[in-house]
């Protein structure tokens, strides 16, 4: 066995330890390379972007380079996350992208619109995917305005084709950061709550936050015709695998965009049902909770055990501990806002704070409790992991 | 006619949609005058901020209120052409250069309104100079910038640059979930706002109304 798979095993069995809520010999420290590290090279975001070559060396240079004296154990994913050509190729208006409708080193946002409008619930919830095909595909790009229409062909071939190439690259980075580096894999797959795929893709925040009142029972059966779909496309974009847990960035849940009388109304049934769903086929979710969920923090306890790996941005972290400890793994806990606005000393002291509070008995990873936007600090990150094996030794 | 109107506020507090809808067609009716339909929507609107304040009210409820409060403001508006200057005064608001998030600013929006102040809405994305033109077009004494992205303040310090190098004395309020006292000095701004309510108060304190 070479060096790096020693390496990748040895990281590999205290990752998998602490999500069982087990005591590693340490805790173990994750770690991402986003936008931030872009403003440290000569290259723009909109390059970045553009050029997912350029996206995977500027990772692969962080990692050679900057972070070669340090030692963590999971990786997170490099900068690139969406390649703006494959949208360009469909006409898609969901997104705005840093160089073309937005300044180069800006990063991209999502054009929020009620793509699903509110007389469409019924033949939603009835056929999700005809319906997806069938409507919300002709109104999100401007390609596939007349379905089946030469346009509309070229456009999918086209886009499909960006799709397979976007992956591509991106599984040969992956398969060089992890090989080359002993590194494991924070997640595998991709899913979400059914409210949220509802309230973000499609009736937007105003619209399900008006639909609650307005048709409540329309919003219950939509969840509910969502929930096979979630469970499925976790697996599916996790090509089956169970040993690592499903990335779900939860949105419309945080405290107080509801009260907690609608979240156990509207958000916590389906999204529960998508968890347990998973759970049965053996797969953990990522329960990636940015945000204060603190509120939810008891009706989350009736997951179960060991089901979510539960990540703490604004979420009382004691409060957390004390109801999850031993049930759920902990992740988190390093408020992004100190990874921008801090000092080194202020995130070591964060980190050994996080580590004493979350982790004295295992179950807990080390890491920053959300996605790190491109304002944070080479400095600052880089001091996240030294604190890690610091103060992270059991 | 005092009972009537005691109604519709409550109505409009408790967001009955059609209720408030039928209330307001109903005063017309009646020979009502539209500016005293619109205060006692407005007096619903200052409950609807009390219950968020307390915590009774959430997000849903501000735009459930926001919605009801255009739909009704659709049929009243061309009533008041007449009867106009009766606003508390002027503020313009706006997201600015970079981020294109418009919810927090809309709600913001919606409650000033609905407590009787003219709001100049400038949109997402808006660069210094629009901010300094529509200031300087309507003598705001108050501007608002909304924003969502941590990566957006040196556009917030640089509108309020731009404000004061044009020798504008318009109090500055920016508003965000993230902003606290750090982002508002460095920014420059006078005051910072983390909710609709904490902007309202904030009108309420720089035009003493």
């Amino acid at each position: 066995m070479s060096d790096k798979q020693k390496l990748f095993q040895e990281r590999l069995a205290r990752y998998l330890t602490a999500l069982d809520c087990g005591k590693p010999d340490k805790v173990p420290i994750s770690f991402s390379v986003g936008e931030w590290a872009v403003k440290y090279t000569n290259s723009t975001l909109q390059e970045v972007y553009y050029d997912i070559e350029k996206g995977n060396s500027i990772t692969s240079q962080v990692l050679d380079e900057t972070l070669s004296a340090l030692d963590f154990d999971v990786f997170g994913g490099g900068i690139s996350l969406w390649w703006p050509p494959m949208f360009d190729v469909m006409g898609s208006k969901l997104y705005k992208f840093p160089g073309i409708s937005l300044e180069e080193n800006s990063t991209f946002q999502y054009v929020e619109e009620e793509y699903m409008k509110a007389d469409d619930y019924d033949e939603f919830t009835a056929n999700p995917t005809g319906w997806l095909l069938t409507k919300y595909l002709p109104r999100i790009s401007e390609e596939f305005s007349e379905p089946g229409s030469y346009r509309s062909c070229v456009a999918l071939i086209k886009s499909a084709a960006a799709f397979a190439m976007a992956n591509n690259s991106a599984a040969k980075g992956w398969e060089s950061w992890l090989g080359q580096h002993g590194l494991v894999p924070a997640g595998t797959g991709f899913s979400k709550a059914p409210f949220d795929t509802l309230g973000d893709a499609l009736r937007g925040m105003k619209g399900i936050l008006l639909d609650i009142r307005r048709r409540p029972e329309k919003v219950l059966a939509a969840c509910e015709a969502i929930i096979p779909h979630n469970i499925a496309y976790g697996m599916i974009t996790a090509q089956g695998d169970t040993t690592f847990p499903c990335f779900m960035p939860l949105h419309r849940g945080a405290y107080p965009f509801l009260s907690l009388e609608q979240w156990m109304k509207f958000y916590w049934p389906s999204l529960k049902a998508v968890i347990e769903g998973l759970w049965a086929q053996g797969k953990r979710t990522f329960f990636f909770a940015e945000g204060d969920w603190t509120p939810y923090i008891e009706r989350i306890a009736e997951l179960p055990d060991k089901s979510i790996l539960f990540i703490i941005d604004k979420t009382d972290p004691v409060k957390a501990k004390k109801v999850f400890g031993g049930r759920f793994c902990l992740y988190g806990g390093v408020p992004t806002t100190l990874l921008t606005y801090g000092k080194p000393k202020e995130v070591k002291e964060c980190a050994k704070r996080m580590i004493d509070e979350l982790g004295y008995d295992g179950g807990y990873v080390l890491a920053p409790g959300g996605v790190v936007m491109g304002d944070a600090k080479r400095e600052n990150m880089l001091a996240l992991i030294e604190a890690g094996r610091e103060y992270g030794v059991y | 006619m005092a009972v009537s109107t005691l109604a519709l506020s409550r109505a409009m507090a408790e967001l009955q949609e059609d209720r408030v809808l039928a209330e307001v067609k109903d005063l017309l009716a009646e020979g009502v005058a539209p500016l005293e339909i619109v205060k006692s929507l407005q007096q619903g609107m200052v409950e609807v901020g009390n219950r968020f304040e307390r915590d009774e009210y959430f997000l849903s409820e501000l735009i459930m209120a926001g919605e009801i409060m255009k739909s009704t403001m659709d049929i009243l508006e061309p009533l008041l052409s007449n009867e106009k200057g009766d606003y508390k005064g002027t503020i313009v608001i706006g997201t600015v250069k970079g981020d294109i998030h418009d919810l927090g600013k809309n709600i913001v929006t919606m409650l000033l309104k609905g407590s009787g102040y003219q709001v100049v809405d400038l949109g997402v994305d808006v660069p210094s100079d629009r901010f300094v033109e529509a200031i300087k077009k309507t003598d705001a004494p108050l501007v608002g910038m909304s924003v969502l992205l941590t990566s957006c303040q040196e556009a917030l310090r640089d509108t309020v640059d731009k404000i004061r190098a044009a020798g504008l004395k318009t109090k500055v309020v920016i508003g965000g979930n993230y902003i606290d006292d750090t982002v508002m000095r460095f920014t420059g701004a006078d005051y910072f706002a983390t909710t609709a309510s904490d902007g309202l108060r904030i009108a309420q304190e720089v035009f003493g109304a």
